[in-house]
């Protein structure tokens, strides 16, 4: 879970600047083999599609290149790993180590080995993607952890993670605050992608009449020490803080200053996104002032763009895209949360923890390749 | 009692609503010199506010002012540039002076007045690059993003200051709020206690007049009772004065009428002695018992039994002394002048025996036989309640006096009637004739 947000925001960036040198290009809209280079509106998946042709001359196999071992990475290993097994596909993974020229390497062997499906986690979108597109081109089953191209490109909406950490907030306000708070906004400015997050914590909080955004501010480095620092600056000025909402490792820095200049209190409420271990540590202790934690279960949409891999091989229709549900981890969840990412595969077979988890869009298939998504897609597109 | 208890009641509530008064009173002029503080801090904290804001804007409008220079080259977007940094850095001045002045130096206000530096250096900086031709340089700089971080930070220290001015404001307000409702309360319990204490004191007068009134009936029906009664007994009294006064004036006009049968007698006795001294004795005996005869006749007369109108009693009893003197053959001539003296009964009978005494003997002894004159009895007030008695005549004197027959017995009854009245008889030789005079007092 380590990190995700920031994973996926990179790979969101990366993702950006390949569909801006798209879009520079004349013969960017959509041409035969570039697949959804404009950005479209696309349907709920339809998993009662007719069946399409199976791939040919692949092999029924299932290979996660992956940029690094950050926990969330393993996340998505576990699910695709637990995916190949119910539905008897080889599976390996392949390490990149953050190396982007290697990684392409990596896509292109796997081509010239004819491998029947890839999950990847792209480290220079832009220079992968030509390798990328002729790997899909081929009939290969490419799923894309955020940046395009891909056959199922996943993403997790910036603006509803930010929502259900704003609305968890805006309940403890509620019910424990008497309504009123000072509430601390720790941002990132040098992620733009991730500023939905901050707006929908913006347009949460403004409903609520007693709440005051004293400070809304990017710390310097996002990480503990940033969060700390930043905290503690704010301290000097807003010694009575309510509120702290931000990524899980400034919030985590945050929640230190307070302990520190003892400004920490049971009845606050710290927040944060992308459910690092440290956070669901403090989540757990009676008393902590860290109240919730958004997160994106990996290994869950890991097990489903397995399933996906396999289906493909299949001949059955797949999602073109799909969002990974932000989950806002409290005490009262957790247990259940640990329970699915232990075992996805029981939530992928209930309809309505699928659900809850995931929200698939588009349909694609061997014989439809030609469609895939090439532009940053995203379902909270205005 | 119920006057004390009306004047304690009265007191009470008196003082019961003076010290309500007071408490008003005290209470007004604390909660007026609160609010002065509370509108003198108000005024503090928005003074506080407004470098805030000024600072903030003053920022904004130079960084707005450097961001379309670096955007387009455009000097015209540095126009307001020098004056918003200038006016930044007396906002800056504002605020460390006032929030210094509010109390201890806020935390703060170091790192606040560190980052405006950096921030106006920053923006200085990045506009001094664009005019080299840097423009790589000058854009980098605010790619760095480090212009917008400072300016979050400015922006948390100052929302800090202007929260903090607001949060005061707000409680100074509630407080004047609270001071007003307090004063508001204060006065309604006051003027309660106030209409208490005067409905309290009003129906203590009306109970206290009640009472009066009842005490004043009464009184009045006792004094009713009492006079009825006085009166009554009143008129028992007069009735039984007036039976005294009968009685005592039927027992003078007795022992007048024994005195005057004894008297008879006495000259009935006279008329039958033979013997001239005794005969002469007799009468002078008839004389005596007529004086006194005639001190009872004036009582049984008069409305007073205690005192004698002695100029009256002298001049009855003088006429009857006279008459009978010349019944007797003397020629004498006697007048009287008698101021009006009143004297006790018992004294009026001492007097009129020496009286008597004396006329006697004037008529007796001052003039020979054969031989008129005059004889004077004169009764005159005194001054410090006293009077005089003087007999006096144009007779022989005292010396040449040849008195056959006497026997000293008058002399004897005038010092002794003269001793009872606390005086004597002084006899003054007038050349010719005698004078007798005494001084006696008149008090009762």
């Amino acid at each position: 879970m380590q990190s995700c947000g920031f994973a996926l925001v990179r790979q969101l960036a990366h993702a950006a600047l390949a569909v801006i040198l798209a879009v520079a290009s004349p013969a960017a809209a959509y041409a035969q083999g570039r697949g959804l280079t404009k950005p479209v509106v696309l349907p709920a998946f339809d998993a009662a599609r007719p069946v399409c042709a199976k791939p040919r001359g692949l092999k029924r196999e299932l290979v996660f290149v992956r940029d690094n071992d950050r926990e969330f990475m393993q996340g998505v290993g576990r699910g695709l790993a637990l995916a190949a097994a119910d539905r008897r596909l080889a599976y390996r993974v392949v390490r990149s180590d953050n190396n982007a020229t290697l990684m392409v390497k990596q896509i292109n062997g796997l081509h010239a080995a004819k491998t029947g499906s890839i999950v990847v986690a792209p480290i220079d979108p832009p220079s992968l993607s030509p390798a990328l597109r002729r790997v899909i081109g081929r009939g290969t089953y490419v799923g894309a952890i955020v940046p395009p191209p891909a056959t199922t490109i996943l993403n997790a909406p910036q603006y509803e993670t930010g929502k259900v950490l704003a609305e968890a907030a805006a309940v403890h306000i509620r019910t424990r605050l008497g309504g009123k708070a000072k509430v601390v906004l720790l941002t990132h400015d040098n992620l733009q992608f991730l500023a939905p997050r901050f707006t929908a914590m913006r347009d949460t909080l403004r409903k609520l009449p007693g709440v005051t955004i004293v400070a809304d501010i990017s710390p310097a480095t996002v990480d503990k020490a940033g969060g700390y620092r930043t905290m503690k600056t704010i301290l000097l000025a807003h010694p009575k803080v309510d509120v702290v909402l931000g990524a899980d490792t400034v919030v985590l820095g945050a929640l230190d200053a307070l302990r520190e200049t003892g400004k920490a209190r049971p009845d606050q409420f710290l927040g944060g996104i992308d459910g690092e271990r440290e956070a669901v540590a403090e989540l757990k202790k009676p008393g902590s002032p860290y109240k919730a934690s958004i997160s994106l279960a990996s290994p869950v949409f890991g097990y489903a763009m397995g399933r996906f891999a396999s289906d493909w091989l299949d001949g059955r229709s797949v999602p073109q895209a799909m969002d990974i549900l932000p989950k806002a981890l409290t005490r009262a969840n957790i247990r259940q949360y640990e329970r699915d990412v232990a075992d996805p595969g029981a939530v992928y077979a209930d309809p309505v923890r699928r659900k809850s988890y995931l929200r698939m869009y588009g349909n694609i298939c061997f014989d439809s390749r030609d469609r895939y998504i090439d532009f940053p897609w995203s379902s909270e597109r205005k | 009692m119920a006057s004390s208890r009306l004047a304690l009641g009265v007191a009470g509530g008196l003082v019961v609503g003076f010290l309500a008064l007071l408490a008003i009173v005290g209470m007004t002029v604390w909660l007026v010199a609160r609010s002065n503080t509370l509108f003198h801090d108000t005024a503090f904290q928005r003074d506080t506010r407004i470098a805030a804001v000024e600072l903030r804007d003053a920022l904004r409008t130079a960084e707005s002012s450097q961001r379309g220079y670096l955007l387009t080259g455009n000097e015209i977007y540095l126009a307001p540039y020098d004056t918003a940094k200038a006016r930044a850095r007396e906002q800056m001045a504002d605020l460390e002076r006032l929030i210094v002045t509010e109390s201890q130096q806020p935390p703060f206000l170091a790192r606040l007045r560190e980052v405006v530096d950096e921030k106006l250096g920053e923006m200085d900086q990045s506009i001094a690059m664009k005019r080299a031709g840097s423009d790589a340089e000058a854009l980098s700089i605010i790619s760095s993003n480090r212009g917008k971080a400072l300016m979050d930070e400015i922006n948390v220290f100052l929302y800090g200051a202007m929260l903090n001015a607001d949060e005061k404001s707000s409680l100074f307000e509630a407080e004047q709020q609270n001071n007003a409702v307090i004063l508001r309360w204060a006065s309604i319990v006051a003027a309660f206690v106030i209409v208490l204490v005067v409905a309290a004191v009003t129906y203590t007068v009306y109970r206290n007049r009640q009472e009066i009134a009842q005490a004043r009936d009464e009184v009045r029906a006792v004094n009713l009772t009492l006079e009825e009664r006085v009166e009554t007994r009143t008129q028992e009294l007069a009735l039984a004065r007036e039976r005294a006064e009968l009685l005592l004036s039927e027992v003078n006009h007795r022992v007048a009428n024994s005195l005057q049968l004894v008297a008879a007698m006495v000259m009935m006795q006279a008329k039958t002695v033979t013997d001239e001294p005794a005969k002469a004795a007799l009468k002078e005996t008839e004389a005596r018992i007529q004086a006194i005869s005639q001190i009872h006749k004036s009582l049984y007369t008069s409305n007073d039994v205690t005192s004698v109108a002695l100029n009256d009693y002298l001049g009855v009893m003088l006429e009857h002394l006279g008459v009978a003197m010349r019944n007797d053959g003397h020629t004498a001539r006697l007048t009287s002048m008698l101021d009006p003296v009143a004297l006790p009964t018992d004294q009026s009978i001492s007097l009129g025996v020496v009286a008597t005494e004396l006329v006697t003997n004037a008529f007796k002894y001052a003039y020979p036989a054969g031989q008129s004159g005059d004889i004077r009895v004169m009764l005159r007030k005194l001054p410090r309640k006293r009077a005089e008695l003087v007999v006096e005549d144009d007779g022989v004197g005292m010396g040449a006096a040849v008195r056959p027959g006497g026997t000293g017995l008058g002399s004897k009854i005038v010092a002794s009637m003269a001793a009872a009245l606390k005086t004597n008889v002084e006899y003054i030789d007038r050349t010719p004739g005698t004078a007798a005079r005494l001084v006696f007092s008149t008090a009762p």
